[in-house]
């Protein structure tokens, strides 16, 4: 029989059973939107973690105290001086971290400040909108001026942020000048967003925003993406050396290329833990499929004694049975992309980025179609497998 | 009789035991039997004489214990699965006591099954289809399914879709068994008709009255033949 003629059959079958097939195919639903998903999201959360990690050189070091709150022995600039001097490393800088309320004219928020040497914009890709950069001059004369994120100028300003250049900002009730806007980051929102941020001349962070409390991290970066582990090595001796009350043994010495890696495995492993969750409602659901694909062959038994006896061949009666658990799957699978695609905005909405994909779409269906071949199999294989005249007898 | 006609069924020495557990039964005790060419036979016996075990080896739907068995020229017991499927397909037609349609099917969809598995695609099946339903009278019954279709008509769509691609033979297993007396004399006389036309029948049935309409009848009682003349 022709491929198309045996898919007629099942269609018509499939029909006369639409209740049943909807109820099968509800578990293959889940499944495929569950995997449809998965793949959305993991993509998601790797664009995330790429998009949060692509202003960090990979050769960027952070040293900073290994807990939060006081610290005995802090950092000092002087560390950073150290630091820069090993051949190993290129850059490093001290940066100072406080947050409290800014105000500006009627408005005001709460958010963080960053205290930093002027080589931090430059590291960080940060780049001018408008107004100019903190400089050298600034930071030698304790200057109170301040460059602020292209967010945070949104949000003092009401949506008009170059109205706040040259004007004040009152940064915990310090008036620093606004010299300068950055372009947006598009870090909004996320925990070291600079969109956010103010940024202020180390010197005059320390003086008058913190004192004594001035408990800075230093961002080194390495010569080379081949030095970071000896550039890792000096900080440490520095630190041994610097610090004789507690050693570098209070500091915590990350490098990003590690971090992004261990972001990234944590976003994959994440995805493959939603992956066997999926793969688990499937395996469930092709149980299912088996289950009622062996009711049905049972039901039809006398039928396909009676398709044997008008010249069925074995691979027909396999194949006009592997196409409907196909298809129940398929269908099953069509509807579970569908409804993946229409929860796409809900995660959206909680803030869970999704990005759905062809190949999201692909392997959805992939799995799927999988589930309903391999689990039709066997009742299908034994329905072809009837002795002509024990399935004609079957009442 | 005619010495140029064919040889449809030649089966010697057919045994067929069947084994329940603890003991052998004997269905088939050494039956010989030969067909030729458009005769109309049928076989004749009580219940539980072995008839439809007889017209399930004949229709190679069964194989026997042990025996010889050409039908039409075929050497059945030597071919494999795949043979007789198309043994079953192109040399036989069947008709059952209880019809088998395939009951998610229209009367046409029910005749043109033979044919589709025969590979002869579905505009050409329909036609030659709708052209045995209606030489049938049911014309206007193409696309009703077997429970719109009263027993009469059931049995004349399973008599259409045994003769749709004109096997050299057609085996009935009782059927008038299912049928009032009405439905049963207009189905002995559509198979006195095919018979007319050349076709080879082998009706088989425990009612004296339908035998008694047919060119020749062999009895079989407890698996074998015995003449009664
Ligand atoms: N598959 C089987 N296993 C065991 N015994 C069977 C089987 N099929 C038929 N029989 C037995 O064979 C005998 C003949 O059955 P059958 O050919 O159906 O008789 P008839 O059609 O003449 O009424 C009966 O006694 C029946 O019980
Ligand atoms: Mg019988």
């Amino acid at each position: 029989m022709k491929l198309k003629q045996l898919l007629k059959i099942v269609l018509i079958n499939i029909y006369h059973n639409k209740m049943r097939t909807f109820l099968t195919t509800l578990g293959v639903i889940v499944g495929t939107a569950t995997i449809f998903l998965v793949v959305a999201i993991g993509q998601g959360g790797e664009a995330q973690v790429n998009e949060q990690y692509s202003r960090l050189n990979v050769g960027t070091i952070m040293v900073m105290p290994a807990q939060r709150g006081r610290v005995l022995d802090p950092l000092t600039k002087e560390d950073a001086e150290l630091f820069q001097a090993s051949q190993n490393i290129k850059m490093a800088f001290p940066i100072l971290n406080g947050s409290g309320s800014m105000k500006y004219s009627n408005y005001s928020s709460n958010g963080t400040y960053y205290g930093i040497l002027p080589a931090y914009l430059e590291a960080n890709n940060l780049t001018i909108n408008q107004g100019r950069f903190l400089d050298d001059t600034d930071e030698s004369k304790r200057e109170r001026v301040a460059v602020i994120g292209a967010g945070l100028a949104e949000l003092l300003t009401d949506g008009n942020p170059t109205e706040i250049l040259d004007k004040t900002l009152d940064l915990n009730r310090r008036k620093f000048v606004v010299v300068g806007i950055l372009n947006r980051m598009g870090d909004s929102g996320s925990p070291q967003g600079f969109d956010d941020t103010a940024f202020i001349p180390y010197s005059a962070a320390e003086r008058y925003l913190l004192g004594t409390r001035a408990n800075p991290t230093i961002n080194a970066i390495a010569a080379g993406v081949d030095t970071v582990q000896a550039a890792i090595q000096d900080i440490t001796t520095i630190l041994n050396g610097n610090h004789l009350r507690g050693g570098s043994e209070q500091f915590r010495i990350l490098d990003a290329g590690s971090r992004l890696v261990a972001a990234q495995e944590t976003a994959r492993t994440m995805s493959l833990l939603l992956l066997s969750v999926a793969v688990v409602v499937l395996i469930v659901s092709g149980i299912g499929i088996m289950n009622v694909m062996f009711v049905t062959v049972k039901e039809r038994t006398k039928e396909i004694g009676t398709l044997k006896a008008i010249g069925a061949k074995k691979r027909e009666i396999l194949g006009q049975f592997l196409i409907e658990a196909v298809v129940i799957s398929l269908v099953g699978g069509i509807l579970g992309v569908i409804i993946g695609v229409c929860m796409v905005p809900l995660l959206t909405y909680f803030e869970i980025l999704a990005i759905p994909s062809l190949s999201g779409v692909l392997i959805g269906l992939f799995f799927s179609v999988t589930t309903g071949l391999f689990f039709g199999f066997y009742p299908a294989w034994q329905a072809a497998d009837l002795n002509p005249i024990d399935a004609l007898r079957y009442e | 009789m005619d010495n140029n006609l064919r040889c449809i069924i030649d089966a010697k020495n057919i045994v067929k035991i069947y084994e329940t557990g603890y003991e052998e039964l004997k269905v088939l005790d050494d039956i010989n039997i030969k067909v030729m060419e458009n005769d109309l036979t049928a076989i004749l016996g009580p219940s539980g004489s072995g008839k439809s075990t007889l017209m399930n080896v004949l229709g190679c739907l069964d194989l026997p214990t042990s025996g010889q068995y050409f039908l039409d020229g075929v050497d059945v017991l030597k071919a494999k699965e795949d043979q007789l499927a198309e043994i079953r397909n192109k040399k036989i037609g069947f008709v059952f006591q209880k019809f088998n349609l395939l009951p998610r099917l229209s009367a046409l969809q029910n005749v043109m099954l033979p044919l589709l598995y025969r590979g002869i695609d579905e505009a050409e099946a329909r036609e030659i289809a709708k052209e045995k339903l209606n030489l049938l009278g049911l014309g206007d019954r193409l696309t009703h399914r077997p429970n719109e279709l009263s027993g009469g008509q059931q049995q004349r769509v399973s008599i259409a879709r045994a003769i749709v691609g004109n096997p050299p033979l057609l085996l009935a297993d009782e059927p008038t068994g299912n049928l009032d007396s009405k439905s049963s004399m207009d189905a002995i006389e559509i198979f006195k008709e095919l018979n007319k036309e050349g076709n080879t029948i082998i009706i088989i049935t425990h009612d004296t009255e339908v035998a008694e309409q047919m060119k020749k009848v062999v009895f079989i009682r407890d698996g074998q033949f015995f003449e009664n003349n």
